[in-house]
Protein backbone atom coordinates (compact mmCIF):
# COMPACT_ATOMS: atom_id res chain seq x y z
CA UNK A 1 0.00 0.00 0.00
CA UNK A 2 1.52 3.33 -1.09
CA UNK A 3 1.62 6.40 1.14
CA UNK A 4 0.42 9.84 0.04
CA UNK A 5 4.07 11.00 -0.04
CA UNK A 6 5.13 12.64 -3.30
CA UNK A 7 8.55 11.82 -4.79
CA UNK A 8 8.54 15.07 -6.78
CA UNK A 9 11.23 17.12 -4.97
CA UNK A 10 10.22 20.44 -3.35
CA UNK A 11 11.86 22.85 -0.92
CA UNK A 12 9.70 21.44 1.91
CA UNK A 13 11.18 17.95 1.46
CA UNK A 14 14.43 19.23 2.98
CA UNK A 15 12.82 20.50 6.19
CA UNK A 16 13.06 17.92 9.04
CA UNK A 17 9.81 16.06 9.87
CA UNK A 18 9.91 17.18 13.53
CA UNK A 19 10.12 20.86 12.53
CA UNK A 20 7.16 20.49 10.14
CA UNK A 21 5.09 18.70 12.80
CA UNK A 22 5.93 21.35 15.41
CA UNK A 23 4.95 24.12 12.95
CA UNK A 24 1.66 22.35 12.23
CA UNK A 25 0.92 21.93 15.95
CA UNK A 26 1.64 25.64 16.58
CA UNK A 27 -0.40 26.75 13.57
CA UNK A 28 -3.32 24.50 14.53
CA UNK A 29 -3.34 25.87 18.08
CA UNK A 30 -2.93 29.46 16.89
CA UNK A 31 -5.78 29.50 14.38
CA UNK A 32 -8.16 27.85 16.85
CA UNK A 33 -7.42 30.52 19.48
CA UNK A 34 -7.90 33.53 17.23
CA UNK A 35 -11.23 34.90 15.98
CA UNK A 36 -9.70 37.87 14.13
CA UNK A 37 -10.73 37.58 10.49
CA UNK A 38 -7.72 39.61 9.29
CA UNK A 39 -5.27 37.26 11.04
CA UNK A 40 -7.06 34.19 9.68
CA UNK A 41 -7.14 35.65 6.16
CA UNK A 42 -3.40 36.40 6.30
CA UNK A 43 -2.65 32.90 7.68
CA UNK A 44 -4.75 31.24 5.00
CA UNK A 45 -3.10 33.29 2.26
CA UNK A 46 0.33 32.18 3.56
CA UNK A 47 -0.81 28.53 3.75
CA UNK A 48 -2.21 28.67 0.19
CA UNK A 49 1.07 30.17 -1.05
CA UNK A 50 3.15 27.52 0.75
CA UNK A 51 0.94 24.75 -0.64
CA UNK A 52 1.00 26.22 -4.16
CA UNK A 53 4.81 26.52 -3.98
CA UNK A 54 4.98 22.70 -3.87
CA UNK A 55 3.98 22.67 -7.55
CA UNK A 56 3.55 19.25 -9.16
CA UNK A 57 3.89 17.48 -5.81
CA UNK A 58 0.37 18.64 -4.95
CA UNK A 59 -1.15 16.60 -7.81
CA UNK A 60 -1.11 13.53 -5.56
CA UNK A 61 -3.38 15.33 -3.10
CA UNK A 62 -6.01 16.21 -5.71
CA UNK A 63 -8.75 13.93 -4.28
CA UNK A 64 -8.01 15.20 -0.75
CA UNK A 65 -8.10 18.79 -2.03
CA UNK A 66 -11.48 18.19 -3.68
CA UNK A 67 -12.82 16.83 -0.38
CA UNK A 68 -11.46 19.88 1.46
CA UNK A 69 -13.05 22.28 -1.04
CA UNK A 70 -16.37 20.41 -0.78
CA UNK A 71 -16.33 20.50 3.04
CA UNK A 72 -15.41 24.22 3.01
CA UNK A 73 -18.21 25.08 0.55
CA UNK A 74 -20.77 23.08 2.56
CA UNK A 75 -19.76 24.68 5.86
CA UNK A 76 -19.75 28.15 4.27
CA UNK A 77 -23.18 27.66 2.66
CA UNK A 78 -24.61 26.26 5.88
CA UNK A 79 -23.52 29.30 7.89
CA UNK A 80 -24.74 31.65 5.15
CA UNK A 81 -28.12 29.92 5.31
CA UNK A 82 -28.09 30.34 9.10
CA UNK A 83 -27.26 34.07 8.55
CA UNK A 84 -23.88 33.75 10.29
CA UNK A 85 -21.47 34.67 7.47
CA UNK A 86 -18.72 35.78 9.87
CA UNK A 87 -18.79 32.46 11.75
CA UNK A 88 -18.78 30.64 8.38
CA UNK A 89 -15.76 32.61 7.16
CA UNK A 90 -13.80 31.93 10.39
CA UNK A 91 -14.60 28.18 10.22
CA UNK A 92 -13.68 27.84 6.55
CA UNK A 93 -10.42 29.80 6.95
CA UNK A 94 -9.36 27.71 9.96
CA UNK A 95 -10.17 24.51 8.08
CA UNK A 96 -8.26 25.60 4.95
CA UNK A 97 -5.25 26.72 6.97
CA UNK A 98 -4.78 23.55 8.99
CA UNK A 99 -5.87 21.02 6.35
CA UNK A 100 -3.60 22.53 3.65
CA UNK A 101 -0.58 22.46 5.96
CA UNK A 102 -1.47 18.90 7.03
CA UNK A 103 -1.53 17.88 3.37
CA UNK A 104 1.76 19.70 2.71
CA UNK A 105 3.34 17.75 5.58
CA UNK A 106 2.00 14.44 4.29
CA UNK A 107 3.09 15.11 0.70
CA UNK A 108 6.64 16.08 1.62
CA UNK A 109 7.51 13.73 4.49
CA UNK A 110 8.33 10.02 4.17
CA UNK A 111 6.27 7.90 6.56
CA UNK A 112 9.43 6.41 8.04
CA UNK A 113 10.54 9.91 9.09
CA UNK A 114 7.14 10.62 10.67
CA UNK A 115 7.27 7.22 12.37
CA UNK A 116 10.65 8.11 13.89
CA UNK A 117 9.17 11.39 15.23
CA UNK A 118 6.19 9.49 16.66
CA UNK A 119 8.53 6.98 18.34
CA UNK A 120 10.53 9.88 19.78
CA UNK A 121 7.34 11.52 21.06
CA UNK A 122 6.21 8.24 22.63
CA UNK A 123 9.60 7.59 24.26
CA UNK A 124 8.64 9.23 27.62
CA UNK A 125 5.79 6.69 27.88
CA UNK A 126 8.39 3.93 28.22
CA UNK A 127 8.08 4.32 32.01
CA UNK A 128 4.42 3.24 31.63
CA UNK A 129 5.40 0.09 29.75
CA UNK A 130 4.84 1.45 26.22
CA UNK A 131 7.46 0.20 23.74
CA UNK A 132 7.71 2.83 20.97
CA UNK A 133 9.99 0.64 18.82
CA UNK A 134 7.07 -1.77 18.39
CA UNK A 135 5.16 0.90 16.49
CA UNK A 136 7.08 0.45 13.23
CA UNK A 137 6.71 -3.33 13.36
CA UNK A 138 2.99 -3.02 14.05
CA UNK A 139 2.51 -0.59 11.16
CA UNK A 140 4.41 -2.99 8.86
CA UNK A 141 2.27 -5.95 10.03
CA UNK A 142 -0.88 -3.91 9.58
CA UNK A 143 0.00 -2.91 6.01
CA UNK A 144 0.92 -6.48 5.09
CA UNK A 145 -2.41 -7.75 6.41
CA UNK A 146 -4.51 -4.97 4.89
CA UNK A 147 -3.54 -6.29 1.46
CA UNK A 148 -3.99 -9.90 2.59
CA UNK A 149 -7.49 -9.32 4.01
CA UNK A 150 -8.54 -7.39 0.94
CA UNK A 151 -7.57 -10.40 -1.19
CA UNK A 152 -9.51 -12.69 1.21
CA UNK A 153 -12.52 -10.34 0.97
CA UNK A 154 -12.38 -10.53 -2.84
CA UNK A 155 -12.09 -14.35 -2.77
CA UNK A 156 -15.07 -14.68 -0.40
CA UNK A 157 -17.05 -12.28 -2.58
CA UNK A 158 -16.20 -14.25 -5.74
CA UNK A 159 -17.18 -17.52 -4.05
CA UNK A 160 -20.50 -16.02 -2.91
CA UNK A 161 -21.11 -14.65 -6.39
CA UNK A 162 -20.49 -18.09 -7.93
CA UNK A 163 -22.90 -19.74 -5.50
CA UNK A 164 -25.71 -17.19 -5.59
CA UNK A 165 -25.09 -14.93 -8.59
CA UNK A 166 -25.09 -11.88 -6.28
CA UNK A 167 -22.36 -9.85 -4.56
CA UNK A 168 -21.51 -10.98 -1.02
CA UNK A 169 -21.93 -7.58 0.64
CA UNK A 170 -22.41 -7.75 4.40
CA UNK A 171 -22.98 -11.52 4.28
CA UNK A 172 -19.23 -12.18 3.95
CA UNK A 173 -18.41 -9.96 6.93
CA UNK A 174 -18.66 -12.79 9.49
CA UNK A 175 -16.53 -15.31 7.51
CA UNK A 176 -13.95 -12.56 6.89
CA UNK A 177 -13.77 -11.79 10.62
CA UNK A 178 -13.44 -15.50 11.49
CA UNK A 179 -10.66 -15.84 8.93
CA UNK A 180 -8.94 -12.78 10.39
CA UNK A 181 -9.15 -14.04 13.98
CA UNK A 182 -7.70 -17.44 13.00
CA UNK A 183 -4.91 -15.73 11.05
CA UNK A 184 -4.25 -13.51 14.09
CA UNK A 185 -3.80 -16.60 16.28
CA UNK A 186 -1.30 -18.13 13.86
CA UNK A 187 0.66 -14.88 13.56
CA UNK A 188 0.60 -14.37 17.35
CA UNK A 189 2.00 -17.89 17.87
CA UNK A 190 4.73 -17.30 15.29
CA UNK A 191 5.70 -13.95 16.83
CA UNK A 192 5.72 -15.48 20.28
CA UNK A 193 8.05 -18.27 19.18
CA UNK A 194 10.27 -15.89 17.17
CA UNK A 195 10.43 -12.84 19.45
CA UNK A 196 8.97 -14.03 22.79
CA UNK A 197 6.29 -11.26 22.71
CA UNK B 1 0.60 -7.43 19.24
CA UNK B 2 -0.54 -9.52 16.25
CA UNK B 3 -4.20 -9.09 17.14
CA UNK B 4 -3.82 -5.34 17.46
CA UNK B 5 -2.10 -5.05 14.06
CA UNK B 6 -4.48 -7.42 12.32
CA UNK B 7 -7.54 -5.66 13.66
CA UNK B 8 -6.14 -2.31 12.55
CA UNK B 9 -5.72 -3.97 9.12
CA UNK B 10 -9.35 -5.12 9.15
CA UNK B 11 -10.49 -1.54 9.85
CA UNK B 12 -8.35 -0.42 6.91
CA UNK B 13 -10.01 -3.06 4.68
CA UNK B 14 -13.42 -1.71 5.69
CA UNK B 15 -12.17 1.65 4.40
CA UNK B 16 -11.71 0.18 0.90
CA UNK B 17 -15.49 -0.11 0.65
CA UNK B 18 -16.79 3.12 -0.96
CA UNK B 19 -18.02 5.87 1.41
CA UNK B 20 -21.16 8.01 1.12
CA UNK B 21 -20.66 11.77 1.64
CA UNK B 22 -23.28 13.65 3.63
CA UNK B 23 -23.73 17.42 4.06
CA UNK B 24 -21.28 19.10 6.53
CA UNK B 25 -18.41 17.16 4.92
CA UNK B 26 -18.77 14.05 7.13
CA UNK B 27 -18.80 10.67 5.30
CA UNK B 28 -20.73 7.47 6.20
CA UNK B 29 -18.23 4.59 6.23
CA UNK B 30 -18.09 0.96 7.29
CA UNK B 31 -15.04 1.73 9.41
CA UNK B 32 -17.16 2.53 12.48
CA UNK B 33 -18.23 -1.12 12.34
CA UNK B 34 -14.54 -1.92 12.82
CA UNK B 35 -14.56 0.23 15.97
CA UNK B 36 -17.51 -1.76 17.35
CA UNK B 37 -16.02 -5.14 16.38
CA UNK B 38 -12.65 -4.25 17.90
CA UNK B 39 -14.27 -3.51 21.26
CA UNK B 40 -16.45 -6.63 21.23
CA UNK B 41 -13.80 -9.08 20.02
CA UNK B 42 -10.57 -7.72 21.51
CA UNK B 43 -11.62 -6.17 24.81
CA UNK B 44 -11.03 -2.59 25.94
CA UNK B 45 -7.22 -2.44 26.12
CA UNK B 46 -6.38 -4.11 22.81
CA UNK B 47 -9.26 -2.38 21.01
CA UNK B 48 -7.89 0.97 22.16
CA UNK B 49 -4.39 -0.03 20.95
CA UNK B 50 -5.74 -1.22 17.57
CA UNK B 51 -7.54 2.08 16.96
CA UNK B 52 -4.55 4.14 18.16
CA UNK B 53 -2.32 2.18 15.77
CA UNK B 54 -4.77 2.71 12.92
CA UNK B 55 -4.95 6.47 13.56
CA UNK B 56 -1.15 6.68 13.92
CA UNK B 57 -0.85 5.03 10.49
CA UNK B 58 -3.37 7.54 9.08
CA UNK B 59 -1.45 10.43 10.68
CA UNK B 60 1.83 9.40 9.05
CA UNK B 61 0.17 9.68 5.65
CA UNK B 62 -1.13 6.23 4.77
CA UNK B 63 -4.39 6.49 2.80
CA UNK B 64 -6.31 4.12 5.07
CA UNK B 65 -9.50 6.08 5.67
CA UNK B 66 -12.40 5.42 3.32
CA UNK B 67 -12.02 7.19 -0.01
CA UNK B 68 -8.21 6.92 0.27
CA UNK B 69 -7.96 9.77 2.78
CA UNK B 70 -5.00 10.04 5.12
CA UNK B 71 -2.40 12.39 6.57
CA UNK B 72 -2.43 14.87 9.43
CA UNK B 73 -4.90 17.11 7.55
CA UNK B 74 -7.84 14.77 8.25
CA UNK B 75 -7.47 15.54 11.96
CA UNK B 76 -8.43 19.15 11.22
CA UNK B 77 -11.49 18.30 9.11
CA UNK B 78 -15.11 18.53 10.36
CA UNK B 79 -15.07 14.73 10.83
CA UNK B 80 -12.02 14.81 13.11
CA UNK B 81 -14.15 14.58 16.27
CA UNK B 82 -15.44 11.23 15.08
CA UNK B 83 -11.89 10.01 14.33
CA UNK B 84 -10.64 11.03 17.78
CA UNK B 85 -13.73 9.36 19.26
CA UNK B 86 -12.92 6.00 17.62
CA UNK B 87 -10.27 4.80 20.15
CA UNK B 88 -12.40 5.95 23.10
CA UNK B 89 -15.51 4.38 21.55
CA UNK B 90 -13.67 1.08 21.01
CA UNK B 91 -12.44 1.15 24.62
CA UNK B 92 -15.96 1.83 25.98
CA UNK B 93 -17.43 -0.90 23.71
CA UNK B 94 -14.86 -3.34 25.09
CA UNK B 95 -15.57 -2.31 28.69
CA UNK B 96 -19.35 -2.69 28.29
CA UNK B 97 -18.90 -6.03 26.47
CA UNK B 98 -16.60 -7.19 29.27
CA UNK B 99 -19.24 -6.36 31.89
CA UNK B 100 -22.22 -7.92 30.10
CA UNK B 101 -23.00 -11.68 29.95
CA UNK B 102 -21.45 -13.47 26.97
CA UNK B 103 -21.56 -17.16 27.89
CA UNK B 104 -23.88 -18.22 25.05
CA UNK B 105 -23.74 -17.07 21.40
CA UNK B 106 -27.17 -15.45 21.74
CA UNK B 107 -26.23 -13.68 24.97
CA UNK B 108 -22.95 -12.53 23.41
CA UNK B 109 -24.82 -11.14 20.38
CA UNK B 110 -27.25 -9.16 22.57
CA UNK B 111 -24.35 -7.88 24.69
CA UNK B 112 -22.45 -6.94 21.52
CA UNK B 113 -25.44 -4.95 20.25
CA UNK B 114 -25.72 -3.04 23.53
CA UNK B 115 -21.95 -2.53 23.85
CA UNK B 116 -21.61 -1.22 20.28
CA UNK B 117 -24.64 1.06 20.74
CA UNK B 118 -23.02 2.61 23.81
CA UNK B 119 -19.37 2.71 22.67
CA UNK B 120 -19.45 2.68 18.87
CA UNK B 121 -22.52 4.87 18.52
CA UNK B 122 -23.09 7.08 21.59
CA UNK B 123 -19.47 7.79 22.56
CA UNK B 124 -18.27 8.29 18.96
CA UNK B 125 -21.17 10.66 18.26
CA UNK B 126 -20.46 12.68 21.42
CA UNK B 127 -16.90 13.22 20.17
CA UNK B 128 -18.23 13.91 16.66
CA UNK B 129 -20.59 16.58 17.96
CA UNK B 130 -17.76 18.24 19.92
CA UNK B 131 -15.70 18.23 16.69
CA UNK B 132 -18.52 19.75 14.64
CA UNK B 133 -19.03 22.47 17.28
CA UNK B 134 -15.33 23.34 17.40
CA UNK B 135 -14.29 22.94 13.76
CA UNK B 136 -17.44 23.64 11.74
CA UNK B 137 -18.51 26.24 14.37
CA UNK B 138 -22.02 24.83 14.62
CA UNK B 139 -24.18 25.38 17.69
CA UNK B 140 -24.73 22.32 19.93
CA UNK B 141 -28.30 21.93 18.65
CA UNK B 142 -27.21 22.12 15.00
CA UNK B 143 -24.38 19.65 15.57
CA UNK B 144 -26.67 17.19 17.35
CA UNK B 145 -29.23 17.47 14.54
CA UNK B 146 -26.40 16.95 12.02
CA UNK B 147 -25.09 13.83 13.74
CA UNK B 148 -28.56 12.30 14.05
CA UNK B 149 -28.44 11.65 10.28
CA UNK B 150 -25.88 8.90 10.97
CA UNK B 151 -27.76 7.17 13.77
CA UNK B 152 -30.00 4.87 11.64
CA UNK B 153 -26.95 3.68 9.66
CA UNK B 154 -24.98 3.16 12.86
CA UNK B 155 -27.83 1.16 14.40
CA UNK B 156 -27.63 -1.16 11.37
CA UNK B 157 -23.89 -1.46 12.04
CA UNK B 158 -24.68 -2.43 15.67
CA UNK B 159 -26.92 -5.23 14.34
CA UNK B 160 -24.14 -6.32 11.93
CA UNK B 161 -21.65 -6.30 14.79
CA UNK B 162 -23.99 -8.47 16.89
CA UNK B 163 -24.37 -10.89 13.95
CA UNK B 164 -20.60 -11.18 13.51
CA UNK B 165 -20.10 -11.69 17.26
CA UNK B 166 -22.78 -14.41 17.19
CA UNK B 167 -20.93 -16.18 14.35
CA UNK B 168 -17.59 -15.86 16.14
CA UNK B 169 -19.11 -17.21 19.38
CA UNK B 170 -20.34 -20.25 17.47
CA UNK B 171 -17.36 -20.71 15.14
CA UNK B 172 -14.60 -20.04 17.71
CA UNK B 173 -16.15 -20.99 21.08
CA UNK B 174 -12.82 -20.56 22.91
CA UNK B 175 -12.42 -16.95 21.74
CA UNK B 176 -12.52 -14.58 24.74
CA UNK B 177 -15.12 -12.04 23.67
CA UNK B 178 -14.67 -8.67 25.35
CA UNK B 179 -11.07 -9.53 26.29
Amino acid sequence: MGSLYSDHPTWLHGVPAGVKLAFLALLGTGVFYTHALAVLLASTACCVLIFASLGRATLRAKPLLMGLVLASVLIGLFHLYMQQPWVGAVSVLRLLCTALMGMALTLTTRYNDLLRVLEWLLAPLRVLGVQPERLSMQVALMLRFTEHFFVVWRRLDDAHRLRTGKAGGFKILAPLTLHMLMAARRVADTLHVRYRR
Amino acid sequence: MALVSLFAALIAVFGLIPKIDLPLGVPITLQTLGVMLAGCLLGPKRALQALMLFLAAVAIGLPLLSGGRGGVGVFFSPASGYLIGWPVGAWVTGMVMHLLPRATPRGAAISAFLASAVGGLLVVHVFGVVGLVNIANLSWEQAIMGTLVFVPGDLIKCVLCATVVHTVARGLPDWRLGG
